[in-house]
C-alpha cells in the first residue's frame, strides 16, 4: 500500500531515487574484491545531499528529521544495492550528535570525510547489549580490551565500539588508527567484507547517550535493527520488480508464464511478505523518536524483515528458473545482499531469543 | 497499537470501556460461539438503545457518525470486553448499501428495524454450484408484472435459520455475456412461501451457517435494489470495508492471550522451542497491526487501498489460523477435548477456535481467489 506521505517526504525519497539511478547491480559487481568495496566520492555525495545527517539536529549540522525520512533513504539504497554504508553512517552520526556537546568527529562525518560505524556485536547470538569487551579508565581518558565481530570496517576510520566500564555498558569512540587496534577480514557472498575488530589497551573516548534514550548503546542498536529492515524492505522490493517484469516477458507452453496460477500465486505471497514489512517499518517510523525507539519494535521489524527478505529473494530466483542461478543474472545479487543485511546485528533468530526476553514472554 | 488516542478519543473510549463493563452479561463474555438469538438479543436491543450499535452510520439514519478510529476504538473495547459476535449482516453489509444504492421507500422502510435489532438480515451469495466462481449463480429471478418469480439455492448462509429477511444475488439475465452483467440484487422475506431453510453443522459442532431453497418465491418488484442486472456492482462496492474488517488486530490479539494463558498453564511456555515459535507469530501479530493502521490511515485519507486490501484478508486470516495451530500445540493432550480446558488460570476453549478458524480463509473470498486478484489487478499479471 502505498505511503501517507507529506510532500517534503516525497522529494526526499525522490531525490534518493535519483541518487541511486547511479548505483545498481552493474555498480555493485565492481566493487567485488576492491578495497574499499564502495566509493567514497559517493558517500560524500550522500553527505552533500545531507543524508548523513538525517536525523542529526539542524543546530549540530544536520536536517533534523525523524525515522521515516531515514527509512525512505535506506528503502531506496536497498533498491539500488547501494555499497556505501549510508545507513550505518548516517546513524552513527546521530551518536555521535546525542551527547551534551556534538563530538569532534560529527563535522567530518557529516561532510562524508570521515567513516565511523558499529561495531556492538561479539558473537553470532550473544547478547548484544552486554558485552564482554572491557574499558578501563575515567572522564575523557579511557582503554578497551576485546573484540568485535562482522563490522563493516571497509573505510572506516573510527568505529562506535560497546565496552563492559565496571558492570556498565557504555558506548566509545575508537580511531581506526589508534594504538592496539587490529582488523582482519572476511570475505562475504556480497563482495562486502565484515571485519574482526581487536583491541588492546586502545584510547577511546565516551560516547553520552541522548537525554532520552535509556543508553548509548542501546539506542544505536535499536536504531541499527530499524535501518537494516528498512535496506531489507528495499531489497525485496525491487527484487519482485525484476522478477514481475520476467514472467510478464519469459514465454513457455506460448504463453507468459506471468499467467500460470502456480506462479501467480507464488507472486502474491511475496507481495503480502513485502507488504507486511512496510507497513511494519512505516507504522514503526511515524510512532517512535529515533532516540527512544521501542526496543521491542526495532527487534521485531528486524525479525520480521531478515525472515521476508531471505524467503522473496529465494523465491524470485525460483521464478527466474535456470537464468535465476547464474551469477551473469542480476536477481542473485539481491539474495546475496538480503543474506548479508539479515544476518548484520542479529537474524531473525537471535531477534526472536531477544524478543522473548524483552516481552517477557517465559513468564 | 500503532495508533495513539487524541484525548478526545482517549475518553470516548474511556467512556465506551465502562459502559460495557457494566452493562455486558457475564455469561456473554468470551464466548467462542455465537450465542442464540434468545440469548444474544437482548445485548444487540441494548446497544442499540445506547445509540452505539451502528457506530459506522451516519446519525440520519440513526447511527452514531462516529469517525473511523472512533469505530475502530468501539471494536477494540468490544474485543477486550469479550462481547459476543451480533448478527452483522445488516449493520455492516446490507445498511450502508442501501445507503448508497437504495431507494428512499427502501432505506425508511429496511433501515430502521436494523438499528433497533427487529429484524436479522442473513446473505444469500453462494450456491452449491457457485462458491468462488460466484458470478456462475444459477438462482433465477424472473420479472412477471409487478414481481419476481425467485427459483434456486443459497448455501453458507450465514444464521439464515435466525434470520427475518435475506438480501440475495440472484440471475435476471440467463444469456448475459460476462455472467455477472446478468445478475441483480434482491431483498426478501424469509417467512414468503416456498423459502425452505435448514441448518447446517460445522465441523467446529456450531450451526453458524443454513442452505435455503427457493421455490418460486414471490418477491415485490420494488423490493430491487439498484438497476436490473447491476447487482454485481452493487454487490461488490463495499468490498474493503468489509476486507477491512475481518482483519481486525484485536481478534488476533485475544487469540494470542488465549495462547500464552494455554502454555503457562500447560507448562510449554518454558520450551525454547515453543518460545520461538510464539515470538514469531506475535511479530506477525504486530505486523497486522501495522498493517491495519496503515489501511485505516489511508482510508481516513480518502485513499482507497482497492483490491491492495486482498493482501490484507490473506495476511490476517491466515496468521488467525498460525495462531490457533500454536494453541493446539500448547494445549497438547487436551487439545482435541469439545468442552473447554480446566486450568488453573481459568477455562480456555481450544478445540472450538481452531476448528472455527478453518472458515475464515474460506468466507469472504477464499485466499487462493484473494492471490488471484492480487495477482491480475494489483501485480498486473497477464491473463
Amino acid at each position: 500500500m502505498e505511503l501517507n506521505l507529506t510532500e517534503e517526504q516525497v522529494l526526499m525519497r525522490d531525490s534518493a531515487t535519483r541518487f541511486i539511478e547511479a548505483a545498481g547491480p552493474k555498480v555493485a559487481r565492481g566493487f567485488r574484491g576492491s578495497d574499499p568495496g564502495f566509493q567514497p566520492a559517493r558517500l560524500r555525495e550522500a553527505a552533500d545531499l545531507g543524508w548523513l545527517g538525517i536525523l542529526v539536529p539542524e543546530a549540530a549540522g544536520g536536517l533534523g528529521l525523524g525515522l521515516t525520512e531515514l527509512a525512505l533513504m535506506l528503502e531506496q539504497s536497498g533498491r539500488g544495492l547501494v555499497c556505501e554504508p549510508v545507513g550505518f553512517a548516517a546513524i552513527a552520526a546521530f551518536a555521535l550528535s546525542a551527547g551534551p556537546k556534538p563530538h569532534p568527529m560529527l563535522e567530518s562525518v557529516l561532510m562524508g570525510k570521515a567513516l565511523v560505524v558499529p561495531a556492538l556485536h561479539e558473537s553470532a547470538f550473544g547478547d548484544p547489549l552486554v558485552p564482554n569487551t572491557q574499558a578501563k579508565g575515567q572522564d575523557a581518558a579511557w582503554r578497551l580490551t576485546g573484540a568485535k565481530a562482522f563490522v563493516c570496517a571497509d573505510g572506516a576510520d573510527g568505529f562506535l565500539v560497546s565496552a563492559d566500564a565496571s558492570g556498565r555498558t557504555a558506548l566509545f569512540h575508537v580511531a581506526r588508527d589508534a594504538s592496539g587496534v587490529a582488523l582482519t577480514a572476511t570475505e562475504t557472498v556480497d563482495g562486502r567484507r565484515l571485519w574482526t575488530l581487536r583491541l588492546v589497551d586502545t584510547p577511546a573516548e565516551i560516547v553520552p547517550p541522548h537525554p532520552s534514550s535509556r543508553s548509548a548503546v542501546e539506542a544505536l542498536h535499536d536504531l541499527a535493527l530499524f535501518s537494516l529492515s528498512a535496506e531489507l524492505l528495499g531489497v525485496m522490493e525491487k527484487a519482485q520488480e525484476i522478477t514481475l517484469d520476467y514472467l510478464r516477458t519469459r514465454k513457455q507452453f506460448g504463453r507468459a508464464i506471468g499467467s500460470f496460477q502456480a506462479i501467480q500465486h507464488q507472486s502474491a505471497n511475496i507481495f503480502v511478505r513485502i507488504e507486511a514489512t512496510r507497513s511494519l517499518v512505516f507504522q514503526i517510523a511515524v510512532n517512535n523518536d529515533a532516540a527512544s525507539l521501542d526496543p521491542a519494535m526495532a527487534i521485531a521489524a528486524k525479525a520480521k524483515a531478515s525472515e521476508d527478505a531471505i524467503a522473496v529473494t529465494q523465491n524470485c530466483i525460483q521464478l527466474h528458473g535456470g537464468i535465476g542461478f547464474t551469477d551473469e543474472h542480476d536477481i542473485g545479487l539481491y539474495l546475496k545482499r538480503a543474506m548479508l543485511l539479515s544476518s548484520q546485528f542479529g537474524n531473525a533468530t537471535a531477534q526472536r531469543q531477544r524478543y522473548v526476553a524483552i516481552v517477557g514472554l517465559s513468564a | 497499537m500503532f495508533r495513539h488516542d487524541t484525548p478526545t478519543e482517549s475518553a470516548f473510549r474511556t467512556e465506551v470501556r465502562v459502559w460495557l463493563e457494566a452493562n455486558l452479561p457475564v455469561s456473554l463474555r468470551g464466548r467462542t460461539t455465537r450465542p442464540p438469538p434468545d440469548e444474544l438479543m437482548p445485548w444487540y436491543h441494548a446497544l442499540s438503545r445506547k445509540g452505539w450499535i451502528a457506530p459506522h452510520w451516519p446519525k440520519a439514519h440513526g447511527g452514531m457518525g462516529a469517525t473511523l478510529n472512533e469505530q475502530i476504538i468501539m471494536t477494540e473495547e468490544l474485543a477486550r470486553v469479550g462481547a459476543p459476535q451480533l448478527p452483522a449482516q445488516g449493520l455492516n453489509h446490507l445498511g450502508p448499501l442501501l445507503m448508497e444504492f437504495g431507494t428512499d421507500a427502501q432505506k425508511a422502510r429496511h433501515l430502521p428495524p436494523i438499528i433497533s435489532g427487529s429484524v436479522i438480515w442473513a446473505q444469500g451469495y453462494s450456491e452449491p454450484g457457485a462458491g468462488s466462481d460466484l458470478a456462475s449463480l444459477t438462482t433465477s429471478a424472473t420479472l412477471e408484472g409487478d414481481h419476481f418469480v425467485v427459483r434456486g439455492h443459497k448455501i453458507w448462509t450465514t444464521w439464515a435459520h435466525h434470520a427475518d429477511w435475506m438480501f440475495a444475488l440472484v440471475r435476471t439475465d440467463p444469456q448475459a455475456q460476462p455472467r455477472h452483467a446478468g445478475i441483480s440484487f434482491l431483498l426478501f422475506d424469509l417467512r414468503s412461501p416456498g423459502v425452505t431453510i435448514r441448518p447446517i453443522k460445522t465441523i467446529a459442532g456450531d450451526d453458524e451457517f443454513a442452505e435455503v431453497f427457493l421455490d418460486d418465491v414471490v418477491v415485490p418488484a420494488e423490493n430491487l435494489v439498484g438497476v436490473l442486472n447491476d447487482g454485481w456492482r452493487v454487490a461488490n462496492a463495499l468490498l474493503t470495508y468489509e476486507r477491512l474488517g475481518t482483519s481486525n488486530p484485536q481478534y488476533l490479539l485475544m487469540a494470542l492471550e488465549r495462547i500464552r494463558t494455554m502454555a503457562r498453564a500447560s507448562g510449554i511456555i518454558a520450551s525454547p522451542a515453543f518460545q520461538d515459535r510464539l515470538a514469531a507469530t506475535m511479530i506477525n501479530v504486530t505486523a497486522l497491526s501495522a498493517v491495519f493502521s496503515h489501511a485505516v490511515d489511508l482510508i481516513n485519507n480518502r485513499r482507497n487501498p482497492g483490491p491492495q486490501m486482498s493482501m490484507v484478508k490473506i495476511f490476517a486470516t491466515e496468521l488467525l489460523q498460525q495462531l490457533n495451530d500454536l494453541l493446539v500445540e500448547a494445549a497438547g493432550g487436551h487439545a482435541p477435548q469439545v468442552q473447554p480446558v480446566a486450568t488453573e488460570l481459568g477455562e480456555v476453549d481450544v478445540s472450538t477456535p481452531f476448528l472455527q478458524s478453518r472458515r475464515v480463509t474460506i468466507y469472504g473470498g477464499s485466499s487462493e481467489i484473494q492471490r488471484n486478484i492480487l495477482a491480475r489487478r494489483v501485480l498486473d499479471l497477464p491473463n
